[in-house]
């Protein structure tokens, strides 16, 4: 039994590192602008197939498809700013509906453009198996994954706590007339914070494409995964994502190896309804708006 | 109202008109956008070989299907069966996913027009007391062939993996009882169908079932997900076998190292073989529509399409489309078609479905059992890795 445990905490583990990476650009948006960009699993979802591009038609690794990946996804976010500013009235409600429609329009783009047909890499490295004492497994992707995971949620925490654009647009989320007067130029920043979070879609996407399996009907279930972290995490706390990503990870795999499998959406759900409940500035929310 | 009086009227006029070549329609409701794209796409291909071939062959009626995309989703399969009837549909096809075939055959049946699909599995579709509804496959024949295989190979203990979903979780079940009242070891491992990393399960399976054989029963996604948490975690088993979408040529092109010496359930091995004048035509047909070799999505959807198909243009000729023609049709003889003899009973299932198993070999898919059909012996024991 003790194989079993640890095997799965260490899976929940490495999962929720790889799940910190999907919430941490929806949770940056979220965060700073309140707005819940329902189509943040469509842009993950899009960079898994731009790498799926490079491996299948030019044969590169797909890490190596990153910066491509980084400007079709980034260039694609931005353009959804850009939409959400010409609306008017209502922007936390319209712009719900807006991503929404955006998010269907990404879907079938890529089913018009790469079909229905399930894509995965093909290249051996990323799942061949580390094994750890004889006792823990898993596929290199997943390690490396991990730890970009890890990396960029602490750049990203660095970049909005101690850099001059970090603090704008955290500046801007508080008060945007106040920013103003301050110098800040909030589209500018606005932007950036979308540019950023397409960033982030895209080395979510690579870890995506190179672990797991992408089909366009995806990004719907990417997103709602990475809304219920943000919301579990406390908006706008960057830690938050990924202790909140690492909780659900490990749920659902000890769910997996002591109970059944069938019911680790169940758990997470119910795991992220108890916390709401009593906290409902999820974990770390609270913490952040007095910061 | 007014639609349904101007369609009755033209379904008359119509059937007045017997003898004359003319072009018949049939309405195809299926899923090519959503979360069952691939597979709704692969069935309307079938589809439509079926109505190049008939245009092609019959030689007095021609088909024209008009298909509406129900975007997996029911309300809009519901929507799309009325528009269709609408549109002067005579018959139904198409469809994929039991909760979403259910909704759909329902109004074909309250419009009193046939409704025939392969997408859907689920017992319950048949026991609704319709009189329009037909399906030429079912759970029972899924899961006679994954068993048939089992008692082959003389498996003895079997990890059964499934997906929560309505039609997987029936195959499961069906497999459950069959083994278990033979007397072998089955642990049931079900699975929430939105999980990626099935490795806390096959860790499960590698120290606590260790079973002869690990069997799948899911999707593609599922079965790339399963494999490579086996192939990390090794465990020590002789076979693993798979129900439908496993042993493809297109699983073998995406994913040969995992694959490989997997068994599924097909209908045609690979490169196929088709040695009757029916499975040529058919395979020349799908090469030149889709430059591609026929899957079994494509083959299901070209039977139920052409056995619909010949079933309207009777009933067209007899003038019986308004009586009833189309379902007595259907109902009244032995069919032969490229996946056997289709016999309908009364409910609208297919009573002699039974499917075949095959293993990938190599780059090749070798039909292993039944005995009778087998184009090679099976390799046993191998497991991917």
């Amino acid at each position: 039994m003790f194989d079993l445990v640890a095997q799965s905490v260490f899976s929940g583990l490495l999962a929720g590192a790889y799940y910190a990476l999907i919430a941490l650009g929806l949770a940056l948006v979220f965060g700073t602008m309140r707005i819940i960009n329902l189509a943040h699993g469509e842009l993950v979802l899009l960079a898994g197939y731009i790498a799926y591009t490079a491996e299948s038609r030019f044969g590169l690794d797909p890490l190596a498809a990153l910066p491509a990946a980084i400007l079709i996804v980034a260039l694609t976010s931005v353009i959804i700013y850009l939409l959400l500013t010409k609306i008017r009235i209502d922007r936390e409600i319209n712009s719900l509906i807006l991503t929404f429609g955006i998010a269907i329009m990404l879907t079938n783009g890529i089913l018009m453009i790469w079909s229905a047909d399930i894509r995965s890499t093909g290249s051996s490295w990323y799942l061949d198996a580390i094994i750890i004492g004889d006792t823990l497994f898993a596929m290199n992707t997943e390690i490396l994954f991990a730890v970009i995971g890890v990396l960029v949620v602490a750049a990203v925490w660095w970049w909005l706590s101690k850099s001059w654009y970090g603090r704008a647009l955290r500046a801007v989320s508080s008060n945007r007339d106040a920013a103003k007067l301050m110098g800040i130029d909030p589209r500018t920043t606005e932007i950036l914070s979308f540019a950023v979070a397409g960033i982030l879609a895209s080395i979510a996407g690579l870890a995506l494409y190179s672990g797991k399996v992408i089909e366009p009907s995806l990004g719907h279930a990417l997103t709602i995964k990475a809304f219920i972290i943000t919301v579990l995490a406390g908006m706008g706390s960057v830690p938050g994502v990924l202790i909140g990503a690492v909780l659900i990870g490990v749920a659902e795999s000890l769910t997996a190896t002591l109970w059944s499998s069938a019911l680790q959406g169940l758990v997470s759900m119910l795991l992220f309804l108890i916390v709401l409940l009593v906290m409902p500035s999820g974990l770390f929310g609270r913490t952040r708006r007095r910061g | 109202m007014i639609a349904r009086t101007i369609s009755s009227v033209l379904a008359l006029t119509l059937g007045l008109g017997a003898a004359n070549a003319d072009e018949l329609i049939i309405g195809s409701q299926i899923p090519l956008t959503g979360g069952l794209a691939r597979v709704g796409v692969g069935m309307n291909e079938g589809i439509q070989v079926a109505a190049k071939v008939f245009n092609e062959t019959h030689g007095q009626h021609t088909i024209k299907v008009i298909t509406i995309d129900d975007e997996s989703q029911p309300a809009k399969a519901v929507a799309a069966i009325e528009k269709l009837h609408s549109q002067g549909a005579l018959a139904f096809t198409g469809g994929y996913g039991s909760n979403i075939i259910g909704p759909a055959s329902d109004a074909a049946e309250r419009l009193g027009k046939v409704y025939m699909t392969s997408g859907g599995v689920a017992t319950e579709l048949s026991h609704r007391g319709l009189k329009t509804f037909f399906r030429i496959v079912n759970a029972a024949g899924y899961a006679k062939a994954v068993a048939g295989l089992g008692d082959a190979l003389d498996l003895q203990s079997f990890s059964l993996i499934y997906s929560t979903r309505e039609s997987t979780q029936e195959v499961a079940k069906l497999l459950e009882e069959m083994w278990t009242a033979q007397g072998k070891k089955v642990t049931m491992h079900p699975f929430d169908p939105s999980i990626a990393d099935f490795k806390p399960v096959l860790h499960k399976i590698k120290l606590q079932d260790r079973p002869d054989a690990i069997a799948m029963v899911g999707y593609e996604n599922d079965y790339v997900g399963i494999i490579r948490a086996a192939k990390v975690l090794k465990p020590d088993v002789k076979a693993i076998l798979g129900t439908w979408s496993l042993a493809t040529p297109k699983m073998w092109q995406d994913f040969p190292d995992l694959v490989n010496y997997t068994y599924g359930t097909a209908t045609l091995s690979y490169p196929a073989q088709f040695s009757t004048a029916e499975e040529q035509t058919f395979a020349e047909a799908y090469k030149e529509m889709f430059d591609k070799e026929p899957d079994y999505l494509g083959t299901f959807g070209y039977v139920q399409g052409l056995l619909l198909f010949n079933a309207v243009a009777e009933a067209y000729d007899a003038g019986t489309l308004d009586s009833g023609g189309v379902q007595d049709a259907l109902r009244k003889a032995e069919h032969n078609t490229l996946i056997g003899k289709v016999i309908f009973d009364e409910s609208g299932d297919n009573t002699n479905f039974a499917h075949r198993m095959a293993q990938h070999q190599d780059g090749s898919i070798a039909i292993v059992w039944p005995k009778e059909n087998a184009t090679s012996e099976a390799k046993f024991p191998a497991v991917p890795w």
